[in-house]
């Protein structure tokens, strides 16, 4: 089998991301979720060092658990009374289908890995000494990926004002 | 770390985060699972960044990073806004453009 060279600790990752991504969306309350999802990007990070991308890893925790999932958080408690109210009303769909089209996508996603022709070994390339450093990565950014960047900033700008749009309250 | 465990971890990530997004009533929590799906989408980014040594793979994370940012700004602001309306955070009940 293909999975020869995965240490324990990589194991121990998987089985924790998987564990709390189900543990995102079986999780009885939204809160609940919301820590789950703190648990994903935590694994994912320790991912993101396992494979010697240390900048990513910082990013993602800064910005993912650190601004994304605090609003989260902060809407979820805002709706603190609505979340029960959910159940009052009847559910559309039906569990039988449900499962069903779980149960297809799973199958096909399956078939896929399956298919695929991989490579044997992938040889890592850690032994680059500057890969995934912010030097490395701020000289690729701002010279070869300068226009997105600069696209990137203008859809945060827009994003903004957007948001200020959406909550102003109608007088 | 072999292609194969990424590989299966990354898709059952996804597959989970759409289940989600088909399943989950609650707005907040459908949207968590948009999140999760872009998350397995990153990991195997970082994998195959790292495995062919070249960063652009690492770049791209960073754009889904701001992507997402922005995009859970306006999709709360705009749940926060149907709540207003509505006063449910129930995605069955938003259908309002029903024909």
């Amino acid at each position: 089998m293909a999975l020869a060279g995965v240490s324990f600790i990589q194991w121990l990752l998987g089985a924790m991301l998987i564990f709390s991504s189900l543990g995102v969306i079986l999780a009885k309350k939204p809160m609940h979720s919301g820590l789950f999802f703190l648990l994903v990007l935590l694994t994912l990070a320790g991912f993101y060092l396992e494979l010697s991308a240390q900048f990513i890893a910082a990013v993602q925790l800064l910005i993912y658990a650190g601004a994304i999932l605090v609003i989260f958080v902060f809407v979820i408690v805002l709706f603190q009374d609505a979340h029960a109210q959910i159940i009052k009303y009847a559910s559309r769909c039906k569990p039988l289908w449900l499962a069903l089209a779980a149960f297809a996508l799973t199958l096909t996603l399956v078939a896929v890995v399956f298919s695929l022709t991989l490579p044997p070994t992938v040889a890592l390339h850690t032994d680059k000494p500057n890969f995934g450093t912010v030097q490395s990565l701020g000289i690729d950014l701002y010279s070869q990926f300068f226009f997105p960047f600069e696209v990137a900033s203008l859809v945060i700008l827009l994003a903004i004002v957007g948001v200020i749009y959406f909550a102003k309250k109608e007088s | 770390m072999p292609l194969l465990y990424i590989m299966v971890i990354s898709l059952s990530m996804f597959t989970i985060g759409i289940i989600g997004a088909l399943v989950k009533r609650n707005a907040l929590l459908f949207f968590l699972s948009i999140e999760l799906m872009l998350n397995a989408a990153n990991l195997l980014f970082v994998y195959f960044a790292q495995s062919w040594g070249n960063q652009i793979g690492l770049l791209w994370v960073f754009f889904v990073l701001v992507i997402a940012a922005a995009e859970v700004a306006i999709g709360l602001a705009l749940i926060i806004n149907l709540f207003r309306q509505k006063q449910v955070v129930d995605v069955d009940q938003y259908n309002d453009l029903r024909g």
